[in-house]
């Protein structure tokens, strides 16, 4: 699974022949990666960090980082998908490090019931909200939740590379996605929209 | 098989269920609707989840996107740099410098104020530690706030060695003191005539009669003070009656309930004074500046006067400019001006026709803010004007720089942390420049800081209605979108600040708030920019 989102359309090729000259401490090429890929990760940090300035600083420590470590970057595998890990730590660094990460929140998440949604009313909610609700609701959610939402659904993350981010056993990941997607739902009902979850044991 | 969970659904279409465990989901879902159903439901939220996160709502800042182009030269920062050092020098020729040589001619003269008033002075002498330390905490202040602009850049060992080395660099070149005699008087104390005190005299006395000649400065912390001899240095004088019937070689300098010339000053006279008095025998060579109550001046001044004061009273000769601000001037018909005369009081001015004036005096009555009439069609007329100016401001800023202008209206929607940085600059900054001027830094740089300041106070309001201007008509894009928000958010902002008293008070909120989004947004700004440090 490999669809990172990336701005501009830099071949294969070209960018192993930028992180090549980057490598060898060129500045300009350090400028074409990073204009490259910076508003990209931009976008990623918009989503997985609650406030626009939060994702500025983000991507802009991220790069450093980016520059530190690109030593260890392996080329045998995809940038991207190194990039966005290295990304989704520093996010997730960052969060844990301002400690508004809850942290009951993996308990609640074991503990409580899964309610059934009604398949109707979940419908009816994704037709009466649009991208900017869901974004708005997003940024009201819990920073483990919202994180795994981004990574899966907007990263593409394997459940494994969820997992070794957010530090969680690989079997929760699941679990924590669906009770994410609960959490959003719920938001959106109270922000006006009709979904409202069935009682448990009521569908099927 | 039963129905199956939510959990079961999702990572069925997650493909994270084992084959055979998959296999029953897909054979029970062939056979019940209900489980199809919410598989369904489950897969549709998937995708909109993916769309609504994908879906690209916001913009990314400029200094995100822009890439350094390959191999140009760097035009726009040479043009910039450019531009910034041309502004500098012009702000520094056109308004510091004047400010700084007028400040010279009135007796600032040594470059900064804690140097003037007391380290070249008696009253420091002997107090080098002292110095030292007040130094270092004022310098220390400065390196502290510098260091936190730059704690991202600290990582770079070059700029910290940069702004430690400043430090020790200002402190060395800080002047060195002399000693200085200091007496004690018992209550009194008189230095007889023929005596002399070789260096500086500091007197601490009720009462305090200098008769005898003093090399240095006379500094004073008396009731009363006679001075009748020769002073070859400096007066300065922290008293309740003050009288110079001798000669001061250099600047008298008085913070005196009364205070009487009557003899010689070689230089210039600047006092804050309850009631001040020149006798038509008096001489001061140089300027003259005045807050005073209560001033009657009948001697010759070959200098500038700028006065501060309740009641002037002119019957003396002034050899240059007179600049005068008062409750009531009264110019006698001795009286003789040699240069320009603008005068400001809040009473028509009694002119003698016999005074001798070389220019017409420009006089302007100034009202009491309680007599502004809102009746007035001129009263907003004027207001209309302060509007203009302050739209074409706002024009200005953002034709020059619209990224730093919407980033500032932005960040008005921060508003408890603009609100803080707004009432935390509003007040600290002034005290910070005040600091400047009494380190070695100087003056120059004391009053710079104090333009920047009053340049942000201005536009404040600006920002604020940029931001208010967007949130009535909702999001724009384009200058002439923004321009039309920030003229009716100007609009409105002035048309609340005509409301008394309350009006007030939300000028200052406005201050606060804008204020304290442009240091949010010089902030971001201030943040390292890793396209500009990549091609360094």
């Amino acid at each position: 699974m490999e669809r990172r989102k990336t701005t501009g359309d830099m071949s294969a090729a070209e960018l192993a022949d930028v992180l090549a000259q980057v490598r060898a401490g060129d500045a300009e090429a350090w400028g074409e990666l990073y204009g490259q890929y910076a508003p990209a990760i931009f976008r990623f940090c918009r989503r997985a960090l609650p406030t626009r300035e939060d994702a500025e600083d983000a991507t802009t420590e991220i790069f450093m980082k980016v520059r530190q470590k690109l030593g260890t970057y392996d080329s045998s595998r995809p940038f991207t998908a190194w990039l966005y890990k290295v990304a989704s730590n520093h996010c997730w660094d960052l969060l844990r490090r301002r400690r508004i990460r809850q942290d009951l929140e993996t308990g609640d998440l074991e503990t409580l019931p899964l309610e059934h949604p009604d398949p109707d009313q979940l419908e009816q909610l994704q037709t009466e909200h649009d991208s900017k609700h869901v974004r708005a609701g997003l940024a009201k959610m819990p920073d483990r939740a919202r994180m795994a939402l981004v990574l899966r659904y907007y990263s593409d993350m394997s459940y494994d590379e969820i997992a070794d981010t957010l530090g969680v056993r690989r079997a929760f990941v699941g679990v924590l996605l669906l009770r994410a997607r609960h959490q959003l739902r719920e938001i959106l009902a109270e922000g006006g929209g009709g979904m409202r979850t069935a009682a448990a044991g009521g569908k099927p | 098989m039963n129905h199956f969970d939510e959990m079961t659904a999702l990572l069925y279409l997650e493909q994270q269920l084992d084959t055979a465990h998959a296999q029953e989901v897909r054979g029970h879902v062939a056979t019940c609707n209900d489980c199809r159903n919410l598989l369904r439901a489950l897969e549709l939220e998937g995708v909109w989840l993916r769309q609504s996160l994908e879906a690209d709502d916001e913009s990314v800042p400029a200094h995100l996107v822009q890439a350094p182009e390959r191999g140009g030269t760097p035009w726009g920062w040479l043009s910039a740099f450019g531009l910034g050092a041309g502004g500098a020098y012009t702000m520094w020729s056109g308004f510091v410098e004047p400010w700084r040589a007028q400040a010279a001619q009135s007796g600032f003269t040594q470059g900064n104020l804690l140097t003037m008033l007391f380290f070249s002075g008696a009253f420091w002498k002997g107090w080098d530690a002292m110095r030292s330390l007040t130094e270092f905490l004022a310098l220390a202040t400065l390196g502290v706030l510098v260091i936190w602009l730059l704690r991202r850049h600290l990582r770079r060992t070059t700029a910290f060695a940069v702004v430690m080395g400043a430090m020790v660099m200002a402190l060395a070149l800080a002047p060195a003191g002399q000693a200085a005699e200091i007496k004690h008087g018992n209550p009194n104390y008189t230095l007889a005539a023929g005596e002399v005190i070789h260096t500086d005299l500091i007197v601490s006395a009720d009462a305090a009669r200098i008769d005898g000649d003093v090399d240095g400065d006379l500094i004073t912390f008396s009731r009363s003070v006679t001075v009748n001899g020769h002073i070859k240095g400096d007066v300065i004088s922290f008293s309740e009656e003050l009288h110079v019937n001798g000669m001061v070689d250099g600047n008298v300098r008085a913070f005196v309930k009364e205070f009487q010339l009557n003899g010689t000053v070689g230089r210039n006279v600047m006092s804050w004074v309850g009631d001040m008095n020149t006798d038509e025998k008096s001489v001061v060579n140089g300027t003259m500046t005045l807050g005073a109550g209560d001033c009657t001046l009948n001697g010759k001044l070959v200098g500038d006067l700028l006065s501060f004061s309740g009641s002037l009273e002119l019957d003396g000769s002034l050899g240059r400019n007179v600049m005068v601000r008062a409750g009531h001037l009264r110019v006698g018909p001795k009286a003789v001006v040699a240069g320009e005369f603008k005068a400001q009081v809040r009473k028509p001015a009694d002119i003698s026709p016999d005074a001798k004036l070389a220019s017409p005096p420009v006089i302007s009555i100034v009202e009491h803010d309680s007599d502004k009439s809102y009746s007035s069609p001129r009263y907003y007329w004027h207001q209309t004007l302060l509007w203009g100016a302050s739209f074409i401001f706002g024009l200005v800023m953002l034709l020059l720089m619209p990224g730093f202008f919407f980033d500032a209206a932005g960040a008005c929607k921060r508003t408890v942390p603009a609100f803080g940085f707004g009432i935390l600059f509003l007040f600290a900054l002034p005290i910070v420049a005040i600091i400047v001027c009494f380190t070695i830094v100087g003056i120059g740089v004391g009053i710079t800081s104090l333009m920047l300041w009053a340049i942000a106070l201005y536009a404040a309001q600006v920002v604020v209605g940029a931001w208010l201007g967007d949130r009535l008509l909702g999001p724009s894009t384009g200058v002439g979108a923004a321009l039309g928000r920030m003229a009716l958010g100007l609009l409105i902002l002035r048309a609340i600040g005509l409301v008394p008293h309350l009006g007030f008070w939300i000028n200052f909120l406005v201050i606060c708030l804008g204020l304290g989004a442009i240091v949010l947004a010089i902030y971001r700004y201030m943040r390292p920019n890793l396209q500009a440090a990549a091609v360094v």
